[in-house]
C-alpha cells in the first residue's frame, strides 16, 4: 500500500548547521505514528517540513506516492495535512467560534449560524467548550481543544499533533485519545509528539525514533517498551535515574517551618487554603488544571494578589508577609519558577548570560549601577558549567536553546538571587528525557542543601519520585496530605478527583 | 496615630492582627489516632502533672500525688493541702507545684523545702531541674493556674521563668518576663527549652541568664504545654488544647470578651478547654461540627489531644494524636517510661501508654 505520506533523505540545514540529516519517513493511511526524541533531535524541524512551514534542504516530500512541494502551511491545508502546535496559534480577541471559521470566511457571515454550527461540532468532539467564549478567557487545555478542533474541521487527512496532551487534564487527554481513536478509523493519519513515553505506547500504532537529527529506529509499537524507547532516545538507560527506584529512595525529614499558609483565599480559584512548607524537603503538590496550585504559588511570591477582603495568611518563618509584586518576595527569598517559561520565565531576545544577570540584579547581587560585560559572562559562566547548560557561548539567545536548556536557564536565574523557598511550577513541561534527569538531580541537590522547595506537577511518576512529601489540591485548597513513601498513583488521583 | 489607622485597616480588611487564621496540621503534625491506639488506658481523676521516678511512674490528682503499682492501681504517696498544678523532678525528690503559688520539695536531699509565693511568682506550671537549681515556669503574674482560660483571654503576657538555688536555702532570681504563659520547661547544660503557650511557640533560653537565643518551633496550631526529654536528644512536647478560629476571632474581640468573662459561667466560655464535645451548651470549637448526634472526627482543627516529638533543635519529627471524636484529650503531660509514652489526659482523665519506637500503638 502507498503510504500517505513520505519523507525521502529529507535534510534541513539552517546557516549551514543541520537539524536534520538524511531522514526518511513514512506515514500509512489511517496510522497513528508516534515520533520520540529529545529536544533538538529534530522532531519540530521534521513536522514543520511535512506541514509545509519550512521547505527542504534537500530530500523530497511525496503524498500518496506522487512527489509534492509545500509551498506554505495553507498549501499543504489545501492538500489535506494540518498541523497543531504546542504554542496555540489561535486568535486571543476572537471568539472559539470565530477562531474555528476563520479560514472559511467569507463575504457575509451569520454570526449565530457561526455559533450554532460550532456548537454542534465541538459537541461531536466531546469538548465543553463555549463557542462564544473568547480565546483569551480560556486556559491551556481549552484552547488546545480548539486547536485540535480546527484541524479535525478543516477535513485534513493528516494530522500531526506537537505535545497535544502537556496541557491536558487527565480526563482531557482520555477525551483526546478517544478522538484520537476515531479519527483512526475515519483513515485519518495521525503524526503525534511527545514527552510522555506511556502515552505513545498507548495510542500509537508505529514510533519513529530520532536522536541528534538523525533516524535511530522505526518499529510496531509492540516492539517497544519504556527503556527500549528511551535507550534509543538518548543513548543511554535512563529510566532507573528517572522514576525507576522511586520506592527505595530515601526521604527527606522535614527541617523548620518556612512557608506556612493560612486560609488564603484568591477569588473562585484558590479557597480557604492551608498548608506549610519545610526546609530541606521536597514538598510535591499535585492537582488537575484549575485546581488553584498555580495560583496559590503566584499568590505566595507576589505574582498574583490574594483576595482584599480576609484574603488569609501568608508567614514566611514565621512572619506575616504580603507581597503586592514579586520583587519583595524575591528579595525575602521566596522564588517562583515559572510554568510557562517562554513567557515568563525569560527574555527570549537577550542572551543567557545578560538573563542570569538580570535575576542577579532583581535578588539585589549587584548594586552597582554600571554593568560590567565581564562581570556577567563570569557569572553565567559559573552557572553554565554548574547546571550544565549545554550551549556553545554564553552570548547565545536563550530563544535558540532546547527546552531543556532554557529551563535550566530560567532555574539559574531564580537561584542566583539565593531562595530560602523555591517553587518550581511544572519544572520539566516541554523538557526532554536527558534533561529531565538533570533536573530531577539539581532539584534534590537543592532539598539536600536545606532550601525548602516545592514542586508543582501534573505529571504523577514526576511527583512520586521527587516529592518528599505530596500535597494534593481540588477545588482551590489542599485536600490530602501523603508521604512519599506511602502515596501511590491511585490514591494522589483519587483525593484528586473526589 | 499611625498604629491606630492601621489596626482600623486590618480589622476593617481582616489583614495583620486581625487575620483570623490558625496553621495546618501538616508535616509531622499530620492528623492521625495514634493517642487513642494506646495499648493500655489507666483512669485517674484530673491528672495535672507526670513524671518518671526510679520507683515507676509518678502522677498528681487534684491536691494528691499518686505512683502507678503495676497492675494499673494508683497508691498516694502525697496529699497537698491544695490543688497541685504540676510535677517536677528535684534531685532525688520531687518538686510539686501548687495552686496558691508555692512550691514544696518531697523526698530526698532538700525534703521540705518550701518556695514561697511572691507577687510576679505565684503561679506555677511547669518545673525543671538541673543539680542543685531549680527552674519553675509562672505562667501568669495575675491568675492562678487553674484560671488560664482567663488568663489567655485577658491576653497576659506576664509569665515568668525563676530560677532557685535549692542548696542556697532557696535564693531566687527572674531569668526571664513578659511571657505568655511559659507552661513547659526543660534545663539543658547551656540552656532552657521553654514553651510559651499563648504565643504558640517554643523557646530556646539561655540558662544562665535567660536571654532569649532563638524561637525553634513557632507558629504552632494548639497551646504547648509540659515538655519532657525522650531519651534520645529530643523531646516531647504536650499539647493541652488545639487553636481554632472561633477563638482566635473571640481573642480579638474585647468587649465581647470583657463580657463574657464578667458576665458567662466559664463553664460556657468561648475559651479552649480539654475536652470538647459532650454538652450541646458548649460553643462549637470552629469546624468541631456536630451531624445527626456525631461528632465528626475529620473536623479540620480539631485533634484535641497531640503529643509532639521534637528533635534536639526542637523540630517536630511526629505527632500522637486524638482526634475530635477521640478518647485522650488535653494532654497535659507525656513522659517516656522504659519504652513507651506515657501521656496523661486531663479532658479523659486517663493516663494512655503507647509503644514508641516503632511509632506503633502496640507494646514494644
Amino acid at each position: 500500500m502507498t503510504a500517505i505520506l513520505e519523507l525521502r533523505e529529507g535534510t534541513k540545514e539552517y546557516r549551514g548547521v543541520p537539524a536534520l540529516k538524511n531522514v526518511t519517513f513514512t506515514l500509512e493511511r489511517g496510522e497513528v505514528h508516534a515520533l520520540l526524541g529529545e529536544n533538538g533531535a529534530g522532531k519540530s524541524t521534521l513536522t514543520k517540513m511535512l506541514a509545509g512551514v519550512v521547505p527542504p534542504t534537500s530530500g523530497q516530500i511525496l503524498i500518496d506516492g506522487k512527489p509534492a512541494e509545500l509551498t506554505s502551511p495553507a498549501d499543504a491545508l489545501s492538500k489535506g495535512i494540518a498541523m497543531v502546535y504546542q504554542e496555540t496559534s489561535l486568535v486571543p480577541s476572537l471568539t472559539v467560534a470565530q477562531n474555528l471559521y476563520l479560514a472559511d470566511a467569507r463575504w457575509f457571515n451569520r454570526l449565530r449560524g457561526i455559533y450554532i454550527a460550532a456548537q454542534q461540532f465541538l459537541q461531536s468532539l466531546n469538548f465543553p467548550v463555549d463557542p462564544a467564549a473568547l480565546v483569551s478567557s480560556l486556559g491551556a487545555g481549552q484552547k488546545q481543544m480548539v486547536e485540535i478542533a480546527r484541524a479535525v474541521h478543516h477535513k485534513a487527512r493528516v494530522i500531526i499533533f506537537d505535545e497535544p496532551t502537556g496541557t491536558l487534564t487527565p480526563e482531557e487527554k482520555h477525551h483526546f485519545f478517544a478522538l484520537v481513536k476515531r479519527l483512526r478509523t475515519h483513515d485519518v493519519s495521525i503524526i503525534f509528539i511527545s514527552h510522555a513515553l506511556e502515552e505513545a505506547l498507548q495510542i500509537s500504532d508505529r514510533i519513529t525514533i530520532l536522536r541528534d537529527g538523525e533516524h535511530v529506529v522505526t518499529d510496531a509499537t509492540p516492539t517497544f517498551d519504556r527503556a527500549r524507547i528511551v535507550r534509543a532516545m538518548v543513548g543511554r538507560a535512563l529510566s532507573e535515574e528517572l522514576y525507576g527506584n522511586a520506592d527505595q529512595r530515601r526521604r527527606r525529614p522535614a527541617g523548620r517551618k518556612v512557608l506556612s499558609v493560612q486560609n488564603l483565599s484568591m477569588g473562585t480559584l484558590v479557597r480557604n487554603n492551608t498548608f506549610s512548607v519545610f526546609a530541606g524537603q521536597i514538598t510535591g503538590v499535585f492537582g488537575l488544571i484549575g485546581s488553584g496550585r498555580t495560583e496559590t504559588a503566584k499568590v505566595v511570591s507576589g505574582v498574583m494578589k490574594r483576595d482584599f477582603f480576609h484574603g488569609g495568611q501568608v508567614r514566611l518563618e514565621g512572619r506575616p508577609v504580603r507581597y503586592r509584586v514579586p520583587l519583595p518576595a524575591v528579595r525575602d527569598g521566596i522564588l517562583y519558577v515559572t510554568e510557562d517559561r517562554k513567557l515568563e520565565g525569560f527574555f527570549e531576545t537577550m542572551s543567557i548570560a545578560e538573563n542570569i544577570y538580570l535575576g542577579a540584579v532583581a535578588g539585589g547581587q549587584d548594586r552597582s549601577r554600571i554593568v560590567s560585560a565581564a562581570d556577567m559572562k563570569k557569572l553565567a559562566d559559573e552557572w553554565v558549567n554548574a547546571l550544565n547548560i549545554k550551549v556553545i557561548n554564553p552570548g547565545a539567545r536563550v530563544i535558540e536553546l532546547s527546552g531543556g536548556n532554557q529551563q535550566k536557564v530560567v532555574v539559574a536565574k531564580a537561584l542566583v538571587q539565593k531562595p530560602k523557598l523555591i517553587i518550581f511550577d511544572e519544572p520539566t513541561r516541554g523538557v526532554d528525557v536527558g534533561a529531565i534527569a538533570e533536573i530531577h538531580q539539581l532539584v534534590n541537590r537543592l532539598a539536600d542543601q536545606g532550601l525548602a522547595v516545592m514542586v508543582i506537577s501534573s505529571y504523577l511518576p514526576e511527583i512520586l519520585h521527587l516529592s518528599d512529601r505530596i500535597l494534593v489540591s481540588r477545588q482551590g485548597r489542599i485536600v490530602e496530605e501523603f508521604t512519599g513513601a506511602e502515596a501511590n498513583e491511585e490514591m494522589i488521583m483519587y483525593a484528586a478527583v473526589h | 496615630m499611625t498604629f491606630t489607622l492601621t489596626g482600623i485597616l486590618d480589622a476593617v480588611l481582616g489583614r495583620g492582627e486581625s487575620a483570623i487564621t490558625v496553621p495546618a496540621l501538616d508535616g509531622a503534625l499530620r492528623p492521625n489516632r495514634k493517642l487513642d491506639g494506646a495499648f493500655e488506658r489507666i483512669a485517674i481523676d484530673r491528672p495535672s502533672g507526670l513524671i518518671v521516678r526510679p520507683d515507676g511512674i509518678v502522677a498528681s490528682s487534684a491536691n494528691e500525688i499518686r505512683r502507678l503499682q503495676a497492675g494499673g492501681a494508683w497508691v498516694p504517696v502525697y496529699k497537698a493541702d491544695t490543688t497541685i498544678s504540676c510535677l517536677g523532678e528535684a534531685g532525688d525528690g520531687i518538686a510539686v507545684g501548687l495552686e496558691n503559688g508555692t512550691v514544696e520539695i518531697i523526698g530526698g536531699r532538700f525534703d521540705g523545702a518550701t518556695l514561697k509565693p511572691t507577687p510576679e511568682a505565684r503561679c506555677p506550671v511547669a518545673i525543671a531541674a538541673l543539680e542543685d537549681s531549680l527552674y519553675v515556669c509562672h505562667g501568669s503574674a495575675s491568675n492562678s493556674p487553674s484560671a488560664w482560660q482567663r488568663d489567655l483571654m485577658e491576653r497576659n503576657a506576664s509569665g515568668s521563668v525563676w530560677l532557685y538555688d535549692l542548696a542556697a536555702s532557696g535564693n531566687r532570681r527572674r531569668l526571664a518576663d513578659r511571657l505568655a504563659f511559659p507552661a513547659g520547661i526543660v534545663a539543658n547544660r547551656e540552656t532552657l527549652i521553654v514553651s510559651e503557650s499563648w504565643r504558640h511557640r517554643v523557646l530556646r533560653l539561655q540558662r544562665s541568664t535567660g536571654a532569649v537565643l532563638d524561637v525553634p518551633f513557632g507558629d504552632l496550631p494548639g497551646y504547648p504545654g509540659q515538655i519532657s526529654r525522650d531519651g534520645t536528644q529530643g523531646y516531647f512536647l504536650s499539647v493541652f488544647a488545639p487553636r481554632s478560629q472561633l477563638v482566635e476571632f473571640i481573642l480579638r474581640e474585647p468587649r465581647y470578651k470583657r463580657r463574657m468573662l464578667a458576665e458567662v459561667d466559664p463553664r460556657y466560655w468561648v475559651a479552649p478547654c480539654y475536652r470538647a464535645g459532650r454538652s450541646f451548651y458548649e460553643p462549637l470549637q470552629g469546624g468541631g461540627v456536630k451531624h445527626l448526634g456525631m461528632l465528626k472526627p475529620w473536623a479540620p482543627t480539631l485533634s484535641f489531644g497531640m503529643v509532639i516529638r521534637m528533635d534536639e533543635n526542637c523540630l517536630p519529627i511526629e505527632s500522637f494524636q486524638s482526634r475530635a471524636d477521640g478518647r485522650t484529650h488535653g494532654v497535659v503531660g507525656a513522659v517516656l517510661h522504659g519504652d513507651c509514652l506515657c501521656v496523661a489526659s486531663r479532658g479523659d482523665g486517663v493516663i494512655a501508654r503507647l509503644g514508641v519506637a516503632d511509632s506503633s500503638s502496640g507494646p514494644p
